[in-house]
Formats: structure tokens, sequence, C-alpha cells
């Protein structure tokens, strides 16, 4: 059922006729919040612990030891801390929804390989029990992958929703 | 269009922030590691195989229980937490993924003339190996890799040590 605001009563009323639900302010604001949460305190179990870190991406299979896995150990976490922050404080929300977009289509598609990896040693799908060195411990692949698709489509909505509440837009000042 | 110009000018400053501020705390940290660093070949024999070569080598509980009781400097590579529990009697502490902590107080009474054993959790961890490798890099040669690890040791029933050493 697809609901719209009425005149007035939607913040960007007047520019735009008809905002789907997902697009409510207060929505969006919880939605920000929520990732925020999840991923600046994923963000602090790996900050400071770079070598740890390194050692859980090459667990995938993906990137080899040496300098690209270096950096990432180091860069990657921050840029999960930094989109909370931004995500936390209006500033630079699409940029920060943009970046875990792709973060997020990252982690499915390791975590989707690792799984298949899993299942071609016999173990069924739903029995599949990994850490994936997200930060938050070991648990089933498809909870998992379920909750990284949900964060995917949060994500996509904080990047396509209209200017609203809540959100620092910074213009620039004509004279 | 203009949103996403937007979001990708928005996700390119956020993204050098990030390499900014993740290489200077990179560069203070106690744990913070050489990006530039290649990987380096360490030799690794494989349980079985004579002493006496240089490298690391993958031992049983056998010998793990020899070299324990001959003396030899043994490092327990897991967390505080499990080291508190317990560990093989005289093991030194030094979580790899919290080496900074630990490192000069470990280097200080390791020789690189006798023999270093490493062990972690049980046989799947490899907390030991990659420990025992960064030992190597830092020119300790004579390393051994108790791959049974503590849950092998404790299962036999040899004697255990509890708390802080």
């Amino acid at each position: 059922m697809k609901m719209t605001w009425s005149q007035g009563a939607h913040p960007t009323a007047g520019t735009r006729d008809g905002v789907h639900w997902i697009f409510n302010p207060y929505l969006l604001l919880a939605f920000r919040l929520l990732l925020a949460a999840i991923f600046m305190y994923a963000a602090v179990q790996k900050i400071g612990k770079p070598l740890a870190f390194a050692d859980e991406i090459h667990n995938y299979g993906v990137v080899d030891y040496g300098a690209p896995l270096s950096i990432m150990a180091i860069v990657l976490p921050w840029v999960e801390l930094l989109c909370g922050l931004a995500l936390v404080t209006g500033v630079g929300v699409r940029g920060a929804a943009l970046i875990l977009i792709g973060l997020n289509a990252m982690f499915l598609a390791v975590i989707a390989k690792k799984t298949i990896g899993y299942m071609g040693d016999g173990t069924p799908f739903m029995r599949v029990y990994f850490d994936c060195g997200c930060g938050f411990g070991a648990t089933y692949a498809w909870k998992k992958l379920l909750e990284d698709a949900i964060y995917l489509l949060v994500a996509l909505a904080l990047l396509a929703a209209p200017r609203h509440r809540f959100v620092v837009s910074i213009r620039r000042r004509s004279s | 269009m203009k949103i996403l110009r937007i979001a990708i000018l928005q996700a390119i400053a956020i993204a050098a922030v990030s390499v900014v501020v993740g290489f200077a705390f990179n560069a203070f940290s106690r744990n913070g590691i050489n990006p530039l660093k290649m990987p380096v070949k360490v030799p690794v024999a494989a349980e079985g195989s004579q002493a006496g070569e240089e490298g690391i080598r993958i031992i049983d509980l056998e010998e793990a229980r020899r070299i324990v009781e001959g003396g030899a400097s043994v490092i327990d590579a897991r967390r505080k937490d499990e080291y508190d529990e317990g560990h093989i009697p005289g093991a030194m502490l030094f979580d790899y993924y919290d080496m900074g902590t630990y490192r000069d107080r470990v280097l200080a009474v390791l020789s690189n003339e006798s023999e270093i054993m490493v062990y972690c959790s049980e046989v799947t961890c490899e907390d030991s190996e990659l420990l025992a490798k960064e030992l190597y890099l830092l020119g300790f040669t004579k390393l051994l890799v108790f791959k049974g690890g503590f849950s092998e040791w404790s299962g036999a029933g040899l004697p255990v040590e509890r708390g802080d050493l």
C-alpha cells in the first residue's frame, strides 16, 4: 500500500506531491541512527587492531597479504566510523549512504562466496556458521546475509530520500 | 542526477578524511602496522619433521610436553581472559592481536639461540602460526608451533596454570 503525505504535513510539501511513506523524515532519522549505531560499533571493534582485521579480510580469500590488504585494514574501520558520524550529525548523509551501499554490497558478495564454500563442503545453508570479521562475532551466514541486505536497502532509502528535516544542507550563499 | 553528484562528492570527502585519520592513527597506535611491508615467505616444516632446521616447525603434544619440561620459552598467543582462565605452565602471554601491549616485556626475555614454543586455543586457530611468523621476522629462528593448542594440552590432563604470570 502506498501512503502519501498530505499537503503541508510533509516538510518537502510544495516541492513534490505524494512522497512515499519510506521517506517519512522520522523514519529516515531512525534509519540513520540504526545504521550509525551498527557501523560505529563495528568500527570501534576494529580500530587499533589492523593486524587482526587484515587476517579476517584475508580469510575471505579475496585479497592476499600485502599493501592493499594492510591499507584496507587501516582505512576501512575509519570509513565506517566517519559514515556513522555523518549519519548521526546529518552532515554528508547522502555520501555516507552511498559508501554504505558499496560496503554492504561488498560484504554480501564476500559472505555469499564464503557461505557457498562451506556449502560445497557439505554444510546445509541454514547451518553455515562463522565469524564474518564484521566486529559482532560468529553468527549464522543466512542471518548475516539478511542483515546486510536490510542495511543495503536502508542505505538506498537514505540516498534516494528527498531533502527533509534533520539533515544539514550546506549551500553556497549567493551575493 | 544532482543527488548522485552530491553523494559522490560527499563520499569522496568521507573517504579522504578516513584515509588521513586512519593513517595518522595507525602511525601512533601501539598496534600500528607498516602498510608497505611485503609478506615474507617463512619456512614452515610440517609435524613430524626433524628438529634443527631454521624457521617454524609444527609439533605434536608429546614434543610440546618435552619442550615445556625442558624449560624452553613458551608463548601463549591467545587473549588475556583466555590466558587467565588457564595456560601451559610458564607460558608468557603475547596476544597476537594486541602485540603492542606485550612486545617489550616478552621480547626482553626471549633468546634467538634457544627454541620458542607458541600455541593458541586449538588445532583450528591460526594465531600461533601467525605470531611465530612475526617472531621469525623479528630475528627468532627456532620456532615451534604446538598446533593442538591449549585445548589438546588441558584435554590430555597435563598441568595448567591459572591467573596472570
